[in-house]
């Protein structure tokens, strides 16, 4: 068969199959893509050519920082592509450019904004050639799947050699995420956050305890979340490097977004190693060093609430601007950016205000549930754990989380559970220090739906990613929100 | 009032399934009961008196951060560790930690890493990941209750002559995917790859560990029993779930 003919077939298999799965509501992310490989094994490389790609990887905040970045371009009035369902392993993101692509396999549209599974990057990236690749972060997460964190980064690094020619977007602030320019040959830019935030210690669980080159453990000048922070090492100098797009000041916070001073100048350099340190400059040390004379500051207002999303948005900010467009049309959608697809998501279910905050693994979860102890105010909050392959089978990390800065606080007025590992949670939550009589198992999501039309105060719910899912689809027909593919 | 020392072994660094999980039950478990729990962490560089603790916890950890911690082994944990062992005290070690007891482990490339060599068992790294969700039956001396759990290692542990496992596999790989056993037990010393955590979910267990370490410190010593029903729902649906194959659904 001539390439031609196999590109058409490809294109046609994917696009008839992504209908008839929408016919029948189902989102038909996969199924697609895969018809279509059948076919072509080089259809993502044909359908993508000629475009202008970002691609986000990393364990948290894939989906929102894609998003931020889509809806700056795409209210600017371009064309932009995105897997906004969350489909980003291979077949996945084949599927979506298919899609978007003429009968002869040309894209229709000049520019994507991709997020990609961490160990799906070294099978995406060769074939879409992205102009920039962002990770956001990394933490232990579906273990059982990528295995250790160190691992996962490997499965990272691997991706990015493949493609020298993208730029790195990285967290400065992550010791694993930062190690990732220590030896691949591309183009290096940073983002992070200059100041403390929350309690300032040493996290009981840190996924990045010891220095990555040296095995020494890292100092800390600041901790924001997590391992995340001023970090560098006593002993052979690695070290958080001075972003150029960082957060100095965090003004406002609250559930409906945060107000935080950024400034923007030019990155620490990158070969920064303590003694080694080739110019001597002490450009690369932190908050409180020597600032570049081009540097230049403002406000930045985030239109949704929470740590990690300020993260979200300080990289969504310098991927922009690394893939060439003017930082400035981002940092004002930054403020009326939506949430996407169950993450910080609200429905109102007659009177009752419903927020969706999607966790899958540890730090993430300590996240969402800092958020909720932070409310200062009564809530229901409703846990959903289910342990398919999408979301792990291995559900211990939910020991690791800090149930207890919820169950012990004064506001946690009844906690329904229900998914897969339902008891699980329910265990979980009463060695948290829950009342049994507040734990709730509920049996499935119409059941629930019930529950919480009578809750006289607002809901949340923490719902893994499959469980999400199912309980977006049955919120959203019930207050009449659109299935993300029309959304 | 009764009071049990525990200590929690290298939690910076082994710490990676939720393994603080089972130091919590163990907490909780006795707090209910009335009995005393302290809970000290002894970390890398941490010179505190191990001889003073009744129970202690190792749990599992990445590859990358295990060479820090032989290296602390080797500056006078080890022979603490030993003598600890020798003196009767209870240990419950998991993954990585259950590991570090035997006399060392061999990497599927052939790299041998010597070990405490505080029990007579071995590991070699194996090819293949035996990741799922598992289930076992303690041996009669270790209470004789099934335990449901998650193992995740590419290590194949073969104990040595006469050395008793800590139970017989009804579903999964255990030790090494070939003779059915699971774990080691051998005088106090309870070791297992299963994390999840493994105590929550196997509170039979829970209580064995406890009334050993107790009995060990003040003779007889009964423990009043708790309402479980939490703790036996989810024990129950995993093993029927283990038991049927049909944890962990794909979609």
């Amino acid at each position: 068969m001539s390439n031609k003919i196999k590109t058409m077939l490809a294109v046609g298999a994917c696009k008839a199959s992504r209908s008839a799965l929408r016919l029948l509501h189902r989102g038909g992310t996969t199924t697609p893509g895969r018809m279509a490989m059948k076919f072509d094994r080089n259809i993502l490389e044909t359908v993508s050519q000629g475009m202008d790609i970002i691609v986000v990887t990393g364990t948290n905040g894939k989906t929102t920082t894609s998003n931020m970045i889509e809806h700056a371009l795409s209210g600017t009035g371009r064309d932009v592509l995105a897997n906004k369902s969350g489909a980003n392993l291979l077949p996945g993101v084949t599927a979506e450019f298919t899609s978007n692509a003429t009968a002869f396999g040309k894209p229709k549209k000049h520019f994507a904004v991709i997020e990609c599974d961490e160990g799906a990057l070294k099978q995406v990236v060769p074939r879409i050639h992205p102009k920039v690749i962002v990770v956001t972060n990394l933490f232990r997460d579906q273990l059982d799947r990528y295995g250790e964190v160190m691992h996962t980064l490997e499965e990272i690094r691997k991706g990015i050699k493949m493609v020298p020619d993208a730029v790195l977007c990285l967290n400065a602030d992550d010791s694993l995420t930062a190690s990732l320019a220590l030896d691949v040959p591309n183009k290096v830019t940073y983002f992070g956050i200059d100041c403390p935030i929350g309690e300032q210690k040493n996290v009981e669980i840190s996924d990045a305890r010891y220095c990555i080159r040296c095995g020494t453990e890292y100092e800390y000048d600041y901790h924001t979340y997590a391992h995340l922070g001023g970090f560098r090492c006593p002993k052979c100098g690695y070290r958080r490097i001075r972003p150029s797009v960082a957060v100095t000041e965090i003004e406002k916070v609250s559930s409906s977004g945060s107000v935080v001073r950024m400034r923007f100048g030019e990155d620490g350099n990158r070969n920064a190693g303590g003694a080694e340190d080739r110019d001597g400059s002490l450009e690369n040390v932190g908050p409180g060093c020597r600032i570049p004379s081009a540097e230049t500051e403002r406000e930045v207002t985030i239109g949704l609430p929470a740590v990690y999303n300020i993260y979200n948005g300080v990289a969504a900010i310098a991927a922009y601007q690394a893939a060439g467009f003017d930082r400035e049309e981002v940092i004002a959608s930054l403020a009326d950016v939506h949430s996407s697809f169950g993450r910080m998501e609200t429905f109102r279910l007659g009177e009752v205000p419903i927020q969706m905050i999607l966790v899958k693994n540890p730090a993430g979860c300590n996240q969402a549930l800092s958020y909720l102890a932070g409310l200062g105010e009564d809530y229901q909050a409703v846990f959903c754990l289910n342990d398919r392959t999408a979301d792990g089978h291995d559900i211990s990390w939910i020991w690791d989380a800090d149930f207890e800065k919820v169950c012990r606080g004064p506001h946690l007025k009844h906690a329904y559970v229900l998914g897969d590992r339902a008891d699980d949670m329910c265990l979980r939550l009463k060695y948290a220090d829950a009342e049994e009589a507040d734990i709730e198992k509920v049996q499935d999501n119409a059941a629930l739906i019930e529950k919480l039309k009578k809750s006289s105060v607002p809901v949340f719910i923490l719902p893994n990613y499959t469980s999400m899912l199912s309980l977006r689809a049955a919120l959203g027909a019930i207050t009449g929100k659109q299935e993300f593919w029309k959304g | 009032m009764s009071e049990l020392k525990i200590c929690h072994l290298y939690p910076e660094v082994l710490n990676l399934y939720g393994d603080r999980g089972n130091i919590r039950c163990m907490q909780k478990r006795l707090e209910w009961r009335g009995i005393d729990a302290k809970i000290t962490r002894v970390g890398l560089g941490d010179r505190t008196d191990l001889s003073d603790f009744d129970l202690f916890f190792i749990g599992g950890g990445q590859d990358f951060e295990q060479e820090v911690l032989l290296e602390d082994l080797k500056a006078g944990k080890a022979d603490s560790i030993r003598s600890a062992i020798e003196d009767g005290k209870t240990f419950l070690c998991i993954c990585g930690g259950y590991q570090m007891l035997g006399h060392y482990y061999e990497t599927y490339d052939g790299v041998k890493c010597e070990f405490l060599g505080a029990v007579d068992f071995y590991t070699k790294g194996g090819n293949v990941r035996m990741i799922d969700n598992y289930a076992f039956r303690l041996s009669e001396e270790s209470g004789g209750s099934t335990v449901v759990g998650f193992e995740n290692h590419s290590g194949r542990t073969y104990l040595g002559e006469g050395v008793k496992p800590l139970g017989t596999i009804l579903k999964g790989y255990g030790n090494n995917g070939e003779d059915q056993t699971e774990g080691v037990r051998y005088r106090n010393v309870f070791g297992s790859y299963s994390h999840g955590p493994i105590l929550p979910k196997n509170p039979e267990f829970c209580d064995f560990l406890l009334k050993t370490s107790l009995e060990r410190k003040y003779g007889c010593f009964d423990l009043e029993p708790l309402g479980d029903a939490f703790e036996k729902q989810a024990h129950d649906s995993v093993l029927a779930n283990v038991m049927a194959g049909t944890a962990g659904k794909d979609d």
